[in-house]
C-alpha cells in the first residue's frame, strides 16, 4: 500500500487536503474579515480622535463577534420583486472568486495552495469576475439605486484593472515569470522590487484601491447619492457575505500581492533558519498594507463618479502604458542590469507625482474660466 | 486503487455543463438567465482547458469571456427596454427542422469519437512560454493585425455612439 504525507493512504490524503485547505481559507477569511473590521474601527477613531468600540470585551476586542453573531441571526429579508434565484447567487458569486484567489497566495516558502505557474493571471482572472457578481447583484436588487450602483461598481472595477494589469505586467517583464514563488524568490536580499519599480507599485496601489472598493474610491457607499448603491436590497449575512467578508478578503489579497511582487513576499531576517517564520513576516507585510488603506480611508474624501473615470483613462492608464513601455525598452536594453530600470521609474514616479498637482491646477483654470464665459451674458442683462 | 477515474468523472461533469448550459441559453425566456447560463458555459470551457493541460488558455477564457463579454451582454440588456412579451426566439417553431440539422452534425461527429481509441494529445504543463513566444514571433503580424481591427471597431462604436453635448455647442456658437 502506497504511503503518502503523514503516513496517510494518498487515497484519502487527496480529498483530505482539499478539505483542508478550504477550510483554511475560509478561516482565515472569516477572521481577518473579523480583525479587520476591528483594526478599521480602532484606527479611525484614533486618527479621529474618538475611542471606538470599547465596551464588549477587553479595548473592545469582541465587538465584531457580536457584530457577525448579530448578523448571522438576523432575518433573512427578500422583498418581494427581488429576481428570485439571481438575488441569493449573487452574494456567492462575489465571493467564491476572491475566495479562489487564495489558493496561489504563498504565505511562506513550502506554505502555498498550489503554485501555479500562471499565478499572476490566475488572480487577475478572478478578479474580473467579481464584476459579474456586482452587475448581478444589482439587476436582481430591482431598484434604482441598486441598479445605477450595480452599473458604476461595474464601470469602476473594469476601468480600473486595466492599469492594475498593466502594472502587474512590469513586474513579470522584470521578473521573468507569472508563478507567485518564483517572483518572491527573485528578490532575495535587500533589493526588493519596489526599489526598482516603484511606479508601478504606486500605479497598483491606487488601482487596487479601486477594485476594492475602498476610500477615497467607495463610491458604492456614496449614500447621499446612491443610498448602498449595489448592497441597497441586501441585509443580515447576505450583506454580511457581500460586503464585510468579500471586502476585506479582496483587500488581504490585493495587499498580498503587493506584498508578492514589490516587497519580497515571506522573505525577511531568519527565514532561511525558520521557514516557518516567513508566515510571520508576509502576515506582517500584509497588514502593513491593509493599515496604510485605513489610514487613507481616514484621511481622504471620496471621489465623484465623473473624477473617478476621468483620473483612470486619462492619469493611470496612460501613465501605466508609458511604464510599461519604458520598462520593456530597458528591459530588452540591458538584459544584465536592472539600474537603468530603477532609475527610469523613480523619474516617471517623481513625474507623476509633480504632475497632478500643475494638471489639476491647469483644469481648474480652464473650468473656472468657461464658468465665467458662461455666466458672463447673464450679467451683461441684468446690468 | 488510484486516481485514474477522476478524470473522466469532471471531463463528463464539464461536458454535461458545456451542453446543458448551451440548451439553456438557446432555450430560456429570460434573458438574463440565459446570460449568466452562458458565463457558465465558458467556466465549463475553462475547466476542459484546464483537464488539457492549458491553463494560460483557461485563464485567458475565464478573463474574457466571463469577465468581460458577459458582463458586457449584462449590460446591453439592462440598457434595453423591457416589453411584457417573454423573450423567446421568434424561430422557435422550427424546431423540428433544427433537430434534424443538430443530429446531422451531431451523429456523424460521435461516430467518429467512439471509433477514436490513441490516448488523447497531451501538451505539456507550462504551455506559457511556449504560446507567448509563438504569438510574438510566428504570429506577431495576425495579432498586430487583430489588435488594429480592434481598435477600428472601438473607434467606430465611439463615433456612432457619440453626442454633442448641447451645453459645449451653445458655448461654441457664442464665440
Amino acid at each position: 500500500m502506497p504511503v503518502g504525507p503523514f503516513g496517510i493512504d494518498p487515497f484519502v490524503w487527496a480529498p483530505l487536503r482539499l478539505v483542508i485547505a478550504v477550510g483554511l481559507a475560509l478561516f482565515l477569511v472569516l477572521n481577518g474579515a473579523l480583525l479587520q473590521i476591528y483594526l478599521e474601527r480602532k484606527i479611525q477613531a484614533i486618527i479621529q480622535d474618538r475611542l471606538g468600540p470599547y465596551h464588549v470585551g477587553p479595548f473592545g476586542l469582541l465587538q465584531t463577534f457580536a457584530d457577525a453573531l448579530k448578523l448571522i441571526s438576523k432575518e433573512d429579508v427578500r422583498a418581494k420583486a427581488t429576481d428570485g434565484w439571481f438575488f441569493v447567487a449573487a452574494p456567492a458569486l462575489v465571493f467564491c472568486p476572491m475566495l479562489a484567489s487564495w489558493v496561489v497566495l504563498p504565505f511562506a516558502q513550502d506554505i502555498v495552495g498550489a503554485n501555479l505557474n500562471i499565478g499572476l493571471l490566475y488572480l487577475t482572472t478572478l478578479g474580473s469576475m467579481t464584476v459579474l457578481g456586482i452587475v448581478i447583484a444589482g439587476w436582481a436588487s430591482n431598484n434604482k439605486y441598486a441598479l445605477v450602483g450595480g452599473l458604476r461598481s461595474a464601470g469602476q472595477l473594469i476601468s480600473y484593472e486595466i492599469p492594475q494589469i498593466l502594472a502587474l505586467v512590469s513586474v513579470v517583464l522584470v521578473v521573468g515569470s507569472l508563478s507567485m514563488l518564483d517572483i518572491t524568490r527573485s528578490q532575495a536580499g535587500p533589493f526588493v522590487n519596489v526599489l526598482i519599480l516603484p511606479f508601478s507599485f504606486v500605479i497598483y496601489f491606487i488601482a487596487a484601491l479601486a477594485e476594492t472598493n475602498r476610500t477615497p474610491f467607495d463610491l458604492p457607499e456614496a449614500e447621499s447619492e446612491l443610498v448602498a448603491g449595489w448592497l441597497t436590497e441586501y441585509s443580515g449575512m447576505r450583506w454580511g457575505t457581500m460586503l464585510a467578508l468579500s471586502e476585506y478578503g479582496n483587500v488581504t489579497v490585493v495587499c498580498a500581492i503587493v506584498t508578492t511582487l514589490w516587497f519580497g513576499g515571506w522573505q525577511g531576517p531568519g527565514v532561511e533558519a525558520i521557514p516557518l517564520l516567513g508566515v510571520l513576516w508576509f502576515t506582517l507585510k500584509v497588514y502593513a498594507f491593509i493599515l496604510v488603506m485605513m489610514w487613507i480611508r481616514a484621511t481622504l474624501p471620496r471621489l465623484r463618479i465623473d473624477q473617478l473615470m476621468s483620473f483612470c483613462w486619462k492619469g493611470l492608464i496612460p501613465m501605466a502604458l508609458v511604464n510599461i513601455a519604458v520598462v520593456a525598452i530597458l528591459a530588452l536594453a540591458f538584459p544584465t542590469t536592472k539600474i537603468p530600470i530603477a532609475i527610469a521609474s523613480w523619474v516617471l514616479l517623481v513625474i507623476f507625482v509633480t504632475g497632478i498637482p500643475i494638471v489639476q491646477r491647469q483644469r481648474l483654470r480652464t473650468l473656472r474660466a468657461r464658468a465665467r464665459a458662461a455666466a458672463a451674458p447673464a450679467v451683461r442683462a441684468a446690468s | 486503487m488510484t486516481f485514474d477515474f477522476v478524470e473522466p468523472v469532471v471531463f463528463a461533469l464539464l461536458s454535461i455543463g458545456v451542453i446543458a448550459g448551451g440548451v439553456a441559453v438557446v432555450m430560456l425566456n429570460r434573458i438574463t438567465a440565459a446570460a449568466l447560463l452562458m458565463a457558465f458555459t465558458f467556466l465549463c470551457m475553462a475547466g476542459m482547458f484546464v483537464l488539457l493541460g492549458a491553463e494560460t488558455i483557461a485563464a485567458f477564457q475565464v478573463l474574457i469571456y466571463v469577465g468581460a463579454i458577459t458582463v458586457l451582454i449584462l449590460y446591453g440588456v439592462m440598457f434595453t427596454k423591457f416589453g411584457d412579451r417573454p423573450r423567446a426566439l421568434f424561430f422557435q417553431r422550427q424546431t423540428p427542422l433544427a433537430a434534424v440539422f443538430v443530429a446531422a452534425v451531431a451523429i456523424p461527429v460521435a461516430i467518429v469519437a467512439l471509433s477514436f481509441t490513441s490516448a488523447s494529445p497531451r501538451p505539456g504543463g507550462g504551455d506559457l512560454i511556449a504560446l507567448a513566444t509563438s504569438v510574438f514571433t510566428d504570429f506577431a503580424f495576425p495579432f498586430e493585425i487583430a489588435s488594429v481591427l480592434l481598435l477600428a471597431a472601438m473607434v467606430g462604436a465611439i463615433v456612432l455612439t457619440k453626442r454633442d453635448d448641447p451645453e459645449e455647442a451653445a458655448l461654441r456658437r457664442r464665440r
